[in-house]
């Protein structure tokens, strides 16, 4: 009797459990293997999806090689991260570390930090665009209330990206606070106790406690601004177009360029392909460096 | 004096978080000299912007076509990734293990190398300028599934073998058991797809071009930086708050699962 | 819960199904946004039949760009009344529009309101006609009347006398070190269209009416070309041009004194700063200059595209858009002229242009205009000049010689290679 009834339970388990999966699947090959495969197909092919494809063999890969505007917006993606890894560690644990004390409102302070997290990246740019203004802008205001002459934030070939990183700092400070944060509290206080008893200062603690422990979390930072970094298009799209000469260029927003400007599906899917490629090189490279030691 | 100065630190730069927000309401409510100067208060605020953006843009239709999206998205985000999640740690089948590498696969691949090929797939499928297009393409989430599976997983067995001995069906199962034991996944998976539909610009700039059917990121984005708004400041500002505000109200409510949902989905990028 | 929002979604998009109805992109500004729907209206209350539906193009950077991907896409409106015909290479090849030879009355229609010289320029290769001709706006200098008259000043015919007005009009009032008046407003974006609007007018000016192509040949890298792009990188490098991201325009807060425009600006103007006083100039030339100064005409045609269903009530609603009562509101409304033969003389016009002799001048112009060449790589080319633009001119990091050769070879190579 049990035998038989733990079979047919499993028989059952099985064709429900294929039941249960089986609006996945379908949604995996339309949405998934389709427009994987297809973009094997894209990166072969010239088509402005108006006329019929025509196969071009690798003339998009050497176009893609041959490309100033794409290196200048990988390169523009590596200043960006420069920029904004440093900025965004530096930051945030710092403010982390005040937040792990007994502080007064916590949990507003908390809020407050993440309120930009939330908001729509298009509004924050729309709102900081304003604020960058060389005229009327918050910024050149504040400056000129010390004396300096009115900065070309999105217009100067020197500041324009690193006044991009600068937003995209502040709009996601809040997330990896609350990352840092949590991996503040994680750490075991008796570390602490016992290095106070061994006379080690605050500053040695920092070094040799707090840092070497925050390590993992340091490498998600690094990971997820990367991929931020990436994928950058509404922050330059809005605010310079890519401009000045090209500085603020993304790679995705170049892709938007030949998808959507020039009608050249083909080549912007070799972007994509070519994106896709270096994205998982560079974070393979992030977990071996950062990755090591990170158990203490 | 140490405390002081840690919470005088604290304070700017929280000031520094939220003034822009309030710049932006304020700049929102002032008539047009005013609209740039740096000041939060004045003395005559008007709603005028606000009634000026009714008229420019079908801003109503943008809401009622952000809240069907988002809500389609979130609600199929979580039906479907919990059906999967149940299913890959509850049921067994063969191929179980197989389908799990291959969720998390479907994460690792970057959405730059599929964009182009979808959007190709969406006009071949006559899905421009349509709900379906908009919302389809996101309906299951790999972190959806993996967020679910990893909760049931911990869920003891024993009260999936009471119920099934009671005769219960195993969507019974999942939908009256399951999901009341895990509302926190719930609620995390919920409030990351909804934000990230809500916010969402890129897609939607792809393949809407109906103004009827847009959503309010792209919507905003098209009448500040396409010329609708006639370069006025104040009238942008109103445009924005409309999408701030529904969020920030849902964010005051619900702060605290916004903030541990999303930091504990730091998969997501 | 999905199939609601579905069933919700076919009641949105299902239609009145007893009317005929159209759709109708307009241009996105305030202005000609106002005269649509005017017109619109007008013609929905004498045409029960035939429901027009009236929507701005939505587009988040140029109309092109939107009416392209609606095009790959299948989803163009019924009728657009802003097309560059520049472009229309590109929708000929891909059978997105409707060609006029289908209505009989098409030919005299046209013909007679626009002439025969002037209809000829916008037939296609084959001879055919696949769009309506409608207005133009020819580039023109503007200056502001009264910083003129302030510093008894004429405005420049060439190269050199812009450079001494220039240099009476830069100032740095409050003395602070920065300048606070600057000569001409020349946008800094890089947008390829921006370019349509500064650097080609000049070229044109400058080469006596020349385009950048022939046939596949790009012909641009020539004197007129280079002396256009000095003229621009020494404006910029003597600061006669402001360098910073204005919010607002500087030409309507008299922070800068001249400004290229089209006549669309007045109605604009009168809008933003009713107080503003300028005048229209002809484009400054090359000092050795000779014969008729002409500028880019900025042309915006109509078409109907051939997804729609109803192509006799689209060229019936048309016929209406360009009648001559209409013409008279596209000019009181928007300020812009029709592309309508020897209009400053038509006797039905007569009225509006004696008041109004500003957009006489602009009428007077009109006649010496040429267009941008129609390239199915319109934009790809325009885009490579605006940022050879940026690189010789904003910021100088190459000369105006190597700028042109390189713009010329790129182009050269998109012919090659796309």
């Amino acid at each position: 009797m049990c035998r038989i009834y733990m079979t047919i339970g499993k028989e059952k388990n099985e064709n429900i459990g294929y039941a249960f999966i089986s609006p996945y699947i379908i949604f995996l090959l339309a949405f998934t293997a389709y427009p994987l495969v297809f973009s094997f197909y894209l990166i072969f092919h010239r088509w402005d999806l108006l006329t019929s494809p025509a196969f071009v063999g690798l003339d998009n890969f050497i176009f893609l090689l041959h490309d100033t505007q794409f290196w200048q917006a990988l390169l523009n993606t590596l200043v960006f991260l420069l920029i904004h890894i440093p900025l965004q560690i530096f930051f945030s644990i710092i403010i982390a570390m005040v937040l792990a004390e007994k502080i007064f409102a916590r949990t507003f302070f908390r809020a407050a930090f993440f309120l930009p997290v939330i908001i729509s990246g298009a509004v924050v740019t729309i709102l900081w665009q304003k604020l960058y203004a060389t005229d009327t802008g918050i910024f050149n205001h504040l400056l000129s209330l010390i004396g300096i002459s009115p900065v070309g934030w999105l217009t100067s070939t020197k500041i324009a990206m690193p006044a991009i990183a600068i937003m995209a700092t502040w709009k996601n400070m809040g997330f990896y606070i609350i990352l840092f944060l949590g991996g503040l509290l994680s750490i075991p206080g008796h570390l602490y106790e016992v290095s106070r008893i061994e006379g080690a200062s605050r500053w040695q603690d920092f070094w040799r406690i707090t840092l070497p422990l925050l390590r993992p979390t340091m490498l998600l930072v690094v990971v997820l601004s990367t991929f931020g970094a990436f994928s950058l298009f509404i922050e330059p799209y809005v605010m310079t177009g890519g401009g000045p000469l090209d500085k603020t260029m993304s790679v995705v927003l170049y892709m938007y360029k030949h998808a959507f400007l020039f009608q050249h599906m083909g080549y912007a899917a070799t972007i994509g392909f070519a994106l896709a490629i270096v994205i998982l090189m560079v974070v393979l490279v992030q977990k071996k460096y950062l990755g090591k030691e990170t158990e203490y | 004096m140490k405390k002081l100065i840690l919470h005088l630190i604290l304070l700017f730069a929280a000031v520094s978080f939220i003034y822009p927000f309030l710049w932006m309401a304020s700049a929102s409510l002032k008539p047009v000299a005013e609209a740039t100067s740096m000041n939060l208060l004045s003395s005559n605020f008007t709603f005028h912007n606000y009634i000026a953006v009714f008229k420019k843009i079908p801003i109503g239709r943008a809401l009622l076509n952000s809240t069907i999206v988002a809500g389609a998205t979130t609600a199929s985000v979580i039906f479907f990734s919990s059906l999967v999640g149940y299913a890959l740690a509850k049921l067994k089948f063969t191929g179980r293990e197989t389908l799990f590498m291959i969720v998390l696969f479907t994460m690792m691949i970057p959405g730059q190398l599929t964009l182009i090929p979808l959007y190709t797939l969406i006009v071949k499928l006559g899905w421009v300028d349509s709900y379906p297009g908009l919302i389809v393409p996101w309906m299951i989430s790999g972190m959806g599934i993996l967020i679910f599976r990893q909760t049931f997983v911990s869920i003891p067995g024993d009260l999936m073998e009471a119920a099934r001995i009671e005769g219960a069906g195993e969507l019974q199962i999942l939908t009256k058991i399951f999901w009341p034991l895990s509302k926190p996944a719930m609620v995390t998976v919920g409030i990351i797809t909804f934000m990230g539909t809500w916010n969402e610009v890129l897609w939607p700039m792809m393949i809407i071009r109906e103004q009827t059917m847009m959503t309010m990121p792209q919507m905003i984005t098209m009448f500040a930086v396409g010329g609708q708004a006639g370069g006025d400041l104040g009238i942008q500002m109103a445009a924005s708050m409309f999408l701030v505000i529904p969020l920030v109200i849902a964010y005051v409510f619900f702060q605290k699962y916004f903030i541990e949902g999303i930091a504990s989905s730091g998969i997501k990028g | 819960m999905l199939s609601n929002l579905f069933t919700i979604f076919l009641l949105f998009s299902a239609c009145n199904c007893q009317a005929v109805e159209l759709l109708y992109w307009s241009s996105s500004n305030t202005e000609e946004i106002k005269l649509a729907k005017i017109l619109v209206n007008e013609w929905n209350e004498l045409h029960p039949d035939i429901h027009v539906k009236v929507q701005p193009i939505p587009a988040t950077g140029s109309s092109e760009e939107i009416l392209l991907s609606a095009i790959m896409s299948k989803t163009t409106p019924d009728i657009c009344s802003n097309i560059l015909p520049a472009i229309m290479g590109k929708f000929i090849e891909s059978k997105a529009v409707v060609c006029l030879d289908r209505f009989k009355d098409s030919e005299k229609v046209i013909v007679d309101r626009t002439g025969t010289k002037l209809t000829d320029k916008f037939r296609s290769n084959n001879g055919k006609l696949c769009q309506i001709p409608w207005k133009s706006n020819p580039v023109m200098l503007a200056y502001n009347t009264e910083i003129f008259k302030s510093l008894k000043l004429k405005p420049p015919k060439t190269y050199s006398e812009f450079i001494n007005v220039a240099k009476s009009i830069n100032s740095d009032e409050d003395g602070n070190g920065i300048l606070d008046h600057w000569a001409m407003k020349v946008s800094i974006k890089t947008v390829w269209y921006q370019r349509l609007f500064d650097f080609y007018p000049f070229y044109v000016a400058a080469t006596g009416g020349k385009t950048l192509l022939e046939g596949d040949k790009a012909i641009f890298n020539n004197d007129g070309a280079i002396a256009a792009m000095k003229f621009f990188a020494d404006g910029f490098k003597n600061r006669y041009f402001p360098m910073l991201g204005f919010s607002r325009d500087t030409f309507v807060d008299g922070k800068t004194a001249m400004s290229m425009v089209g006549p669309w600006i007045i109605e604009y103007y009168k809008r933003l700063n009713p107080n503003l006083k300028f005048d229209f100039a002809p484009i400054p030339v090359p000092d050795n200059h000779k014969g008729p100064v002409y500028t880019y005409g900025d042309p915006k045609n109509m078409v109907i595209f051939s997804t729609t269903k109803h192509p006799d009530e689209a060229w019936k609603f048309i016929k209406f858009l360009i009648s001559k009562k209409a013409d008279l509101k596209l000019l009181e409304l928007t300020s812009q002229i029709p592309t309508r033969a020897h209009i400053a003389d038509d006797a039905y016009f007569k009225s509006f242009f004696k008041k109004n002799p500003l957009l006489k001048k602009a009428a007077r112009q009109a006649d010496f205009v040429v267009p941008m060449d129609d390239s199915p790589h319109l934009i790809q080319i325009l885009d490579i000049i605006s940022r050879q633009f940026e690189a010789a001119a904003i910021y100088r990091v190459i000369s105006p010689e190597k700028s042109m050769k390189m713009a010329a070879e790129n182009v050269q190579n998109i012919y090659d290679y796309w």
